[in-house]
């Protein structure tokens, strides 16, 4: 698993972040999509560590899971992980781990059964809001 | 809690820290389909390394990829914590999107391009390089552009051509949007000016130098149609690539460069 090269990229953002608006932050909030199949209390434990004797040492680090949302640019109906992760094999489930736009490889609208969707939400780890002192 | 905007992707922060540990990266670019920018992206990739250098060769041909195919590798990279391990033939470390898609075809927006080739960007684990050869696809498109926003000012681009007016206008564009966005042009390279076995010339003069010289830039040289080179990339049979004509001609062409040094050591 790759949590580690993506919680630096995290902590790398954040503190571009401060360097670039001058402000300093007191918290900040990373959303684990679905499709990522990280365990977020390592994640979370991950970006504790890498901020130890940064300047957001002290910050307030939210963690949150992403529900994913699949869209069929077919039919318009949308999906959820569940009713998607029951369907795939081992392999599969690597590879969107990686790469979540390969479920159209392998994958098919539940409705209308084309392999014209796009996922909308939950597709890997993100940045979504930053805690600025005032 | 302030919202921010798309310019905080994490991922440019761990594409520059990859990037800072690979001393030059180059784009080889077209916009037109069929010049063999591949083969000359996998071809100079086997050379370099051959030659002692460090080489990553990404396949951001995500429409069509053929890097592993040419170089043989297959099956999912490993994954570590730092990222994805890209793996290696012929001294060449190989990122490819058909290493996870083995041949599957792949419906894809320009949106889900963009992502893949960014995610790619950001995960594999190069380690330390002399060089990282980028195979971009056909087209002005969202890789492209993705590709210009996330490594072009750390970057040089190598633009295929072929002799004909066909390509040189499609060329010509591409050159103009590497140059508005600021990445250099280490040289054009015209491919297929002559058949490897008779040195015959199907087009009576190398458009390549004239478009070369109407932007002021370097031309590398000329590659032959070498169907020995294509039965070699067909057998994954690196080796025997690099015995071509074609293989000989652009080494040729890139000592016209000052591309093919080393200087870092794993």
């Amino acid at each position: 698993m790759h949590e580690l090269a993506l919680a630096e990229g995290i902590i790398l953002n954040v503190l571009d972040f401060a360097r670039k608006s001058g402000r300093h932050i007191v918290g900040f909030r990373v959303a684990i999509g679905e499709f990522a199949q990280f365990d977020k209390r390592l994640v979370k434990e991950l970006l504790i560590e890498l901020v130890k004797g940064t300047e957001l040492d002290k910050a307030n680090i939210i963690v949150e899971v992403e529900r994913a949302v699949i869209k069929c640019l077919y039919c318009g109906s949308k999906w959820g992980f569940n009713r998607l992760i029951k369907k795939l094999s081992d392999d599969q489930k690597e590879m969107i781990h990686f790469l979540p736009e390969l479920l159209n490889s392998f994958s098919k609208c539940p409705t209308c059964g084309k392999s014209d969707f796009e996922i909308e939400k939950g597709r890997s780890v993100k940045l979504v809001g930053v805690e600025l002192d005032v | 809690m302030f919202e921010p905007d798309t310019s905080l992707d994490f991922r440019e922060g761990m594409i520059k820290r990859k990037l800072e540990r690979i001393r030059q990266t180059i784009l080889i670019t077209s916009g037109k389909g069929g010049v063999g920018k591949s083969i000359v992206a996998a071809t100079l990739a086997a050379l370099m390394a051959k030659a002692g250098m460090s080489v990553g060769l990404l396949d951001a041909d995500v429409y069509g990829p053929s890097s592993a195919f040419i170089f043989g590798v297959r099956g999912l990279p490993k994954e570590d914590r730092h990222g994805l391990i890209p793996p290696v033939s012929n001294g060449v470390k190989v990122m490819s999107l058909d290493l996870f898609l083995a041949g599957r075809p792949l419906l894809m927006s320009g949106k889900g391009a963009r992502q893949i080739v960014k995610e790619l960007l950001a995960l594999t684990d190069w380690g330390i390089l002399d060089c990282l050869i980028v195979d971009t696809p056909p087209s002005t498109g969202d890789v492209l552009m993705t590709l210009i926003k996330a490594i072009g000012n750390r970057s040089g681009s190598i633009v295929v051509t072929a002799p004909t007016a066909l390509s040189t206008s499609i060329v010509r564009r591409v050159i103009k949007i590497l140059l508005a966005a600021q990445v250099p042009i280490f040289g054009v390279l015209e491919n297929m000016s002559y058949t490897a076995s008779s040195k015959a010339r199907p087009l009576t003069h190398s458009r390549g130098k004239s478009l070369a010289s109407e932007f002021g830039i370097k031309f590398l040289g000329e590659l032959p149609i070498d169907y020995k080179a294509a039965e070699a990339a067909d057998a994954s049979d690196i080796p025997s690539l690099l015995q071509t004509d074609f293989a000989k001609a652009l080494l040729t062409s890139m000592k016209n460069s000052n591309l093919f040094t080393t200087k870092t050591k794993n």
